[in-house]
């Protein structure tokens, strides 16, 4: 009775100082309003590689388009006088799974991750084959040139962009063109622009456990990334530049090897053989043998060993030790098949690289892993010089036209050994569990590109004064679950 | 009176909210106090004083009741670090009050009542989709304390008082969003706190008609709830489902501060008080959040977040004065020092240092009285940056800019014997 008559009582006040309520909230947007630090945002133009176009789970589809970094900064650009933004985007209706990728099927009893490819509502076009996609054209002007497995030393390559060259470039060059993708470049005459190109110059070889690919020279390197910032920079755009991440830090190189490693160890197996460098076309000259102490191999928090299994190398490795198990090497040959003499048969093949199947798998001379499973410490040596010489001259060119620089390899290493939280959610280098990397180990999920896109903003920011604000990575998500 | 009764008719109103004190602390109790600036330590206005100084009961006259009830109205802006997108409370009002009865012989030494109030308590519900929304999307602290109190004059300048503080009611409703890779699930707690006693010791001093001095203890009482009920929703993968089990329990401790204050009043003639409060709160006490879950959540048996609040300050200062024979007006202000340290503030409390005026008026028809009272309450404009939350090993937070007011309207009601 009470509670009635002073609610009664009460109401008239309560609205009374609801009236009084709109002066009380707070506002800070004043605080936070954005700026473009004097950058001419309204032609925005992204030059990179598979990274730039989105790809992610080992293929490119619509999905990762949209959510590419390119996107996401072209998104809060608009914030400070950003244009549109053009990407070749896959047909949403029937073709949004552009090349296919790989989506996460389920685990296995013991924990591991079974993958399963999308193969539905792709993007290919008439003429395509299983070796040589073509995908259905889109010849717009694009503002993402993003061309998934392009490298630096491609950039000058005449014929890239014809159904010969490159599938991804060739989709947005017009029919017959002839067009190198510097020339490309050129002619997107930026006011702004990211470039980060050169990761494949260097992963290619990684990801094939330098059995295949090159590394390109650093001269070639250093000139053509000149080529490409000149030409940027010649109308006076603005822009940043990424560097490229040492690549043995991704959980393509760090999924597998520990758990084997554990593996064998339970098992007191000391050593393991496998061949390293490319594989053998002279007879008598087989691949060198190299032997790994188990203790060697890179364990799962990187506190011991350096020896890294390739994530595509998991298939193979509970065959160790097993005699009669060919697939390894029945695979390799089948993958260099395309590329090798008519003639060459999978047991001359064999007999080229001293491979005798019949032994123990990964565990004698006569029947090692092959070394495109293994990226070992001397092939590693390698990987690391190139990416140190590679972004010494991407920072140099950088300074020279006073731009921006996305670190990209010192952020990822710091990822790599403390993970990052954005907005109180943990997020680490870790396949599949980690949020940041693609089911292919490479790539990174719309969380680690919202990331990526984060850090060229803060970037952007310091480095022209401008206030651009920056996105919730928490709204991207990491891996999809079934 | 038929407290229990009262108690349950009330239900309603049984809520407190973050509006004034530092932490989650309320101190609403009563009506013409707040108009004060929330003093009332060393003055003996009404039957109130039970909760302020139990000492001073004694030097209260008049044998009666005081019923006040407060609506809350806490209007919170947040922008994340690196953001521009202004993030705003879900609003809500919250109704935390305070009853007080007083009973005695009207020229005897001694005051016996019974108070019953909402110390502590916090209502925010963060907007949907909002930055911080794993460390927190809403959160619900009630508590209300049944004060029985003795006081007693040893002599007409000098009284004592003591209550013992009965932890009546008290639940914590807590909710968060769970991050999965590819969604996010919800967590809901939801306990009712065990009840607990503690104690609430005064004196009063009045060497002269013109000044009175009051000094007052509150004891600390922990807060625990033993098997509190976890809610989990959106969980759609059955990757992740067995990872959040059904039938979880929690249990969880919340300190309710001890509080130490020392008060003045000065009358410099019979229409005009002055008040002035200083108060110690032992926030000190509040250590970490910790939850222990009866089967694991997401892989873990229990979830800890560090809070490491300090003791903090308040200083309070109000007056009053009589215009008229029925009229009183009233002003005051307070400035309190906040509890959390830089890098420490959660969303459960987007504390600062808060500025407070107040203002208020009473009117007394003979034997009843009406009292009003309005607050505004300030809190610091508060930022605390990524590298903060990143060396103080607090990440479970988020990093970014609160502000936050406070508007508070007040009713009371008194009856005197």
């Amino acid at each position: 009775m009470m509670t009635s008559f002073l609610l009664r009582k009460a109401t008239p006040l309560a609205l009374l100082a609801g009236l009084g309520l709109t002066a009380c909230q707070p506002d800070l947007e004043g605080d936070f309003s954005p700026s473009n630090g004097g950058v001419d945002f309204s032609n925005y133009i992204a030059v990179g590689n598979s990274l730039t176009a989105g790809f992610s789970d080992g293929g490119l589809y619509l999905t990762g388009q949209q959510q590419s970094y390119p996107a996401l900064l072209a998104q809060q650009f608009k914030t400070v006088g950003g244009g549109e933004f053009v990407q070749p985007l896959f047909n949403v209706a029937n073709q949004q799974n552009g090349s296919g990728y790989l989506r996460l099927a389920g685990f296995t009893a013991a924990g591991s991750p079974i993958t399963a490819s999308v193969a539905t509502n792709l993007a290919l076009r008439q003429g395509a084959t299983a070796t040589r996609p073509l995908y259905t054209k889109f010849t717009d002007p694009v503002n993402n040139l993003g061309v998934p497995g392009i490298r630096l030393s491609d950039v000058e390559t005449a014929g890239y962009g014809s159904v010969l060259g490159n599938p991804y470039f060739e989709r947005i060059s017009p029919d017959n063109s002839n067009q190198t993708y510097l020339a490309r470049v050129t002619a997107s005459n930026p006011t702004f622009f990211t470039n980060w190109l050169g990761n494949n110059d260097v992963l290619g070889y990684a990801t094939a456990g330098g059995a295949a690919s090159f590394l390109t020279p650093t001269a070639d390197f250093t000139a053509k990334n000149a080529k490409i910032i000149d030409a940027l920079t010649a109308k006076g755009a603005k822009g940043v530049v990424a560097t490229i991440p040492d690549v043995t830090n991704i959980p393509f190189f760090t999924t597998v090897g520990p758990s084997f490693r554990a593996t064998l160890e339970a098992a007191k197996v000391p050593a393991i053989v496998v061949t390293t460098g490319g594989f053998s076309g002279t007879p008598g000259a087989p691949p060198t043998r190299k032997v790994i102490p188990v203790n060697t191999i890179r364990n799962a928090n990187g506190s011991s060993g350096n020896q890294l299994f390739t994530l595509t190398s998991s298939p193979y490795l509970p065959l160790f030790g097993m005699p009669n198990k060919g697939k390894a090497w029945r695979d390799v040959y089948n993958q260099a098949k395309p590329s090798l003499p008519a003639f060459v048969t999978l047991g001359l093949f064999l007999q080229l690289q001293g491979v005798d199947t019949v032994q123990a798998f990964g565990a004698t001379a006569a029947h090692p892993f092959p070394s495109t499973l293994v990226l070992d410490d001397a092939e590693q040596v390698l990987v690391k010089d190139a990416t140190t010489a590679f972004n010494n001259s991407i920072k140099a060119k950088a300074a020279e036209k006073g731009l921006g620089v996305f670190d990209a390899n010192t952020f990822f290493a710091q990822v790599a050994s403390n993970g990052i939280v954005t907005n109180g959610i943990s997020n680490t280098a870790g396949f599949i569990t980690g949020n940041l990397f693609s089911l292919d180990g490479v790539h990174p999920t719309p969380r680690g590109y919202a990331i990526v896109a984060n850090e060229m903003i803060k970037v952007i920011n310091s480095t022209y004064g401008a206030k651009v604000p920056t996105v919730n990575p928490n709204d991207y998500q990491g891996v999809k679950f079934p | 009176m038929k407290f229990k009764s009262l108690l349950l008719a009330g239900s309603a109103l049984l809520t407190g909210t973050a509006a004034s004190a530092g932490g989650y602390q309320v101190t609403l109790a009563g009506q013409k106090n707040n108009g004060m600036g929330g003093v009332g330590v060393g003055l003996s206005l009404d039957q109130a004083a039970m909760f302020y100084n139990p000492g001073a009961l004694a030097m209260v006259k008049d044998r009666g009741i005081h019923l006040g009830a407060n609506g809350t109205f806490a209007r919170n802006s947040f922008v994340a670090e690196g953001g521009n997108q202004q993030r705003e409370l879900r609003n809500t009002v919250t109704t935390p009050f305070g009853l007080f009865a007083a009973f005695g012989p009207s020229e005897g030494k001694f005051r016996a009542g019974i108070g019953v109030y909402t110390p502590f308590g916090s209502k925010l519900q963060y907007a949907d989709g909002w930055e911080g929304r794993t460390a927190l999307t809403d959160i619900d602290l009630k508590s209300v304390f049944v004060q029985p109190t003795f006081s007693y004059a040893i002599t007409d300048k000098l009284s004592v008082g003591a209550g013992v503080v009965v932890l009546a009611l008290g639940s914590v409703n807590l909710q968060r969003d769970i991050p999965l890779p590819d969604s996010f699930g919800h967590i809901e707690l939801d306990g009712k706190a065990e009840t607990k006693l503690g104690y609430n010791v005064g004196v009063f001093f009045k060497p002269s008609d013109k000044l009175s001095v009051g000094l007052n203890y509150r004891s600390k009482i922990d807060a625990e709830v033993k098997n509190g009920d976890v809610t989990f929703t959106g969980i759609n993968s059955p990757v992740f489902q067995p990872r959040f089990q059904e039938g979880t329990k929690f249990a969880a401790t919340l300190p309710l501060i001890a509080t130490t204050s020392i008060g003045i009043g000065i009358m410099p003639n019979e229409n005009l008080t002055i008040g002035l409060d200083a108060s110690l709160a032992n926030w000190s006490a509040y250590k970490t959040l910790r939850f222990d879950f009866t089967k694991p959540v997401n892989g873990a048996d229990f979830s800890e977040s560090r809070r490491e609040y300090e003791d903090a300050l308040t200083f309070r200062l109000g007056a009053q004065y009589k215009l008229t024979s029925g009229l009183t007006v009233r002003a005051g202000g307070s400035y309190d020092e906040s509890p959390v340290k830089d890098g420490f503030v959660t969303p459960e409390t987007p504390d600062n240092d808060r500025l407070a005026g107040t203002l208020g008026a009473s009117y007394s028809f003979g034997k009843f009285g009406v009292d009003l009272s309005g607050q505004y309450i300030g809190i610091k404009k508060r930022t605390q940056t990524q590298a903060e939350l990143i060396n103080n090993g607090t990440t479970d937070r988020i990093a970014g800019t609160y502000k936050t007011n406070v508007v508070v309207a007040g009713l009371g009601l008194n009856y005197t014997f």
